[in-house]
């Protein structure tokens, strides 16, 4: 009896043991990288050159540096839903950073997100995103970090993710069913301009890391044009990213592509200035790109149909119902705060101060964006080395949460916006949590 | 670019975006609007525009050319701003005086706009901070220019 129990048992355990490896080997594997049999690290200057242009469209500096510490070095904190992580020492230093990577393993981290050694990375970096960037543009980067690049000593923070949540390995089943895993292939029927639109926008540009919403496992609910999803619109961090599909009111539907591309230039356009964490991927890294990539950019976000559904009767200005708006304390503290700047016509003073009337976040329905910035005012624009002269100050000590509940459901319902109402809890909430100060404020997200 | 500053036609060299502010103080010597915050929340800078209280740090020079800007220096040529200095001084308003031009702008756009404004009107309008505190004495001193002209 226990002799054939055992036997049971041990042709139970067979296959499961099986398993048990095939799962461990497809969890630790490293996987394969075109790269894998070349040696060279070249320092030819052009490719260096380029390389660097890659790391500009790709944003990396953002993360892999804190605003008073060295380039690359690391150490920004972002949050999981299982606790922070620190971005990593990208200098090619080789005790603390990655100057031990061979071309392939950095291939394998940049669009596999595989260390070496099979460790997985977090998703927080966007290698899902990165996976997209042609062989050309991975050996450029390489090049750049390896060669321009200064390498510093500076080890990496750990995570706060508690054992066993810290495993690395189930990672790679995440990866499995959410990474993209093919660079980009050009869209048969699009021409180059459209493509290199879609590739930057898609691929190294990674702007769905932040517009595009999540699915419950933390994944972008889709990676390219054939989701509907994709670049859909998305809460991050405190902030609503809008739409960049055509939608008019939470979209792009309402600019043109020269004004597209100008945003992404200047920081500043007729509808719009940049602001919340827009402020930190113009000042990093889209006003580098060359004209042509702009233009390229603007032609693919411009070919993103909206989806009226989701986004309404698109907005119209209407002067006649503001009057009777006016007469309340919302309306009382736009004119003695706001009004200045933004026009007692709501149409602010374009390109310097944004209009309110048909802005983005006075017709979403998410008021994150709007209630973060009247909090906590904007950070500087910095086109060029010049930083701009206006600024939207911080209104956190001088009105309630009341009193900017009242006076965002004004400038959410004035002229012809529908945004609508605050509520003064949802003020609250986000002045506590964007308060340096506060036990639970937030980090960065995955982006 | 042409500048109508007080009656009187300038030719400035300044970046479209440059504010009103630094013009009218640093490149046409103009000081009697001040430089308080430069955000918009102060009113030290309030300037006329067109005959509408503007806030000069934050008005980008480019968007007056074409109108008509008044600074505190050519107030009283205004019947209405003469009327604002003389009950200023009559009510000995001004302590440090720093604020006092651009509460002087302030209260001439609302008489011109509201020849008689209730006092809900003069606190709604009058918002601009003073350090010093003259917050009564600018309230006396509206009240009284809001009876009208004096027989
Ligand atoms: S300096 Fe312009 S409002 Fe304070
Ligand atoms: S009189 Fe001194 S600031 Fe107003």
């Amino acid at each position: 009896m226990t002799h054939r129990f055992a036997r049971t048992a041990g042709w139970l355990a067979l296959p499961c043991l099986v398993a048990a490896g095939l799962l461990a080997w497809y969890v630790t594997r490293e996987p394969a990288s075109p790269f894998a049999d070349v040696q060279a690290t070249t320092a030819d200057p052009a490719l260096i050159s380029r390389g660097e242009y890659v790391a500009r469209l790709s944003d990396c500096v953002a993360c892999h540096s804190l605003p008073d510490g060295k380039p690359f070095a690391g150490g920004l904190e972002m949050a999981t839903p299982l606790g922070a992580i620190h971005a990593t020492n990208i200098t090619p230093d080789r005790n603390t950073g990655i100057g031990g990577y061979s071309l392939a393993d950095f291939d394998r981290a940049v669009r596999q997100g595989v260390a070496p050694g099979g460790r997985r990375l977090y998703p927080a970096m966007p290698y899902p995103s990165y996976a997209k960037l042609s062989d050309d543009d991975v050996k450029a980067l390489y090049a750049f970090f390896m060669h321009g690049v200064q390498p510093v000593q500076q080890a990496n923070l750990a995570s706060d993710i508690p054992w066993p949540l810290n495993w690395r390995w189930p990672i790679a089943m995440w990866n499995g069913l959410f990474a993209a895993t093919a660079p980009y292939a050009d869209q048969a029927g699009q021409d180059a301009q459209w493509n290199r639109g879609a590739y930057i926008v898609q691929g190294p540009g990674h702007c769905g890391s932040c517009h595009t919403p999540r699915g419950l496992a933390f994944n972008e609910k889709a990676l390219d044009d054939s989701g509907k999803p994709f670049l859909a619109g998305a809460l991050l961090d405190g902030w609503y990213a809008p739409s960049l599909r055509a939608d008019p009111n939470t979209g792009l539907g309402r600019w043109s592509e020269a004004e597209i591309a100008q945003f992404l230039k200047t920081g500043r356009n007729r509808h719009a200035v940049v602001f919340g964490s827009m402020t930190e991927a113009f000042n990093n890294s889209t006003q580098f790109m060359s004209d042509d990539d702009l233009a390229a950019i603007a032609r693919y976000l411009k070919s993103l149909p909206g989806d009226p559904q989701r986004d309404g009767a698109p907005w119209q200005y209407q002067a006649e119902t503001t009057a009777a708006l006016l007469d309340s304390p919302g309306g009382h503290t736009y004119v003695t705060r706001c009004a200045s700047c933004h026009g007692l016509d709501g149409k602010g003073q374009a390109e310097w101060m944004p209009p309110l009337a048909g802005a983005t976040s006075a017709l979403a329905k998410e008021d994150a964006s709007a209630i973060n910035i009247t909090l906590n005012g904007s950070q500087r624009v910095v086109t060029a080395g010049l930083p701009d002269a206006y600024r939207m100050p911080a209104f956190r000590e001088q009105l309630s949460d009341q009193e900017i509940a009242d006076v965002l459901g004004f400038v959410r319902s004035a002229w012809g916006n529908h945004g609508g109402a605050v509520n003064p809890q949802a003020v609250g909430k986000l002045r506590g949590h964007t308060d340096p100060a506060s036990s639970s404020p937030i980090i960065l997200h995955m982006r | 670019m042409e500048l109508r500053i007080n009656q009187k036609t300038y030719q400035v060299e300044a970046d479209a975006d440059t504010p009103l502010l630094w013009v009218i103080r640093d490149d046409l010597g103009l000081t009697g609007t001040k430089y308080g915050c430069g955000l918009a929340q102060c009113g030290a800078c309030s300037v006329l525009v067109d005959g509408n209280v503007v806030r000069a740090c934050v008005t980008p020079v480019a968007g007056v050319v074409g109108r008509e800007v008044t600074t505190i220096e050519a107030i009283e040529a205004d019947a209405v701003g003469k009327r604002v200095v003389a009950a200023w001084v009559e009510h000995q308003v001004a302590q440090c005086g720093y604020c006092q031009s651009g509460q002087v702008m302030a209260a001439t756009a609302l008489l011109k706009h509201t020849p008689k404004p209730s006092d809900a009107q003069i606190e709604a309008a009058m918002v601009n901070l003073c350090r010093c505190g003259t917050y009564n004495a600018i309230h006396a001193a509206m009240h009284e220019l809001a009876q009208g002209e004096k027989a």
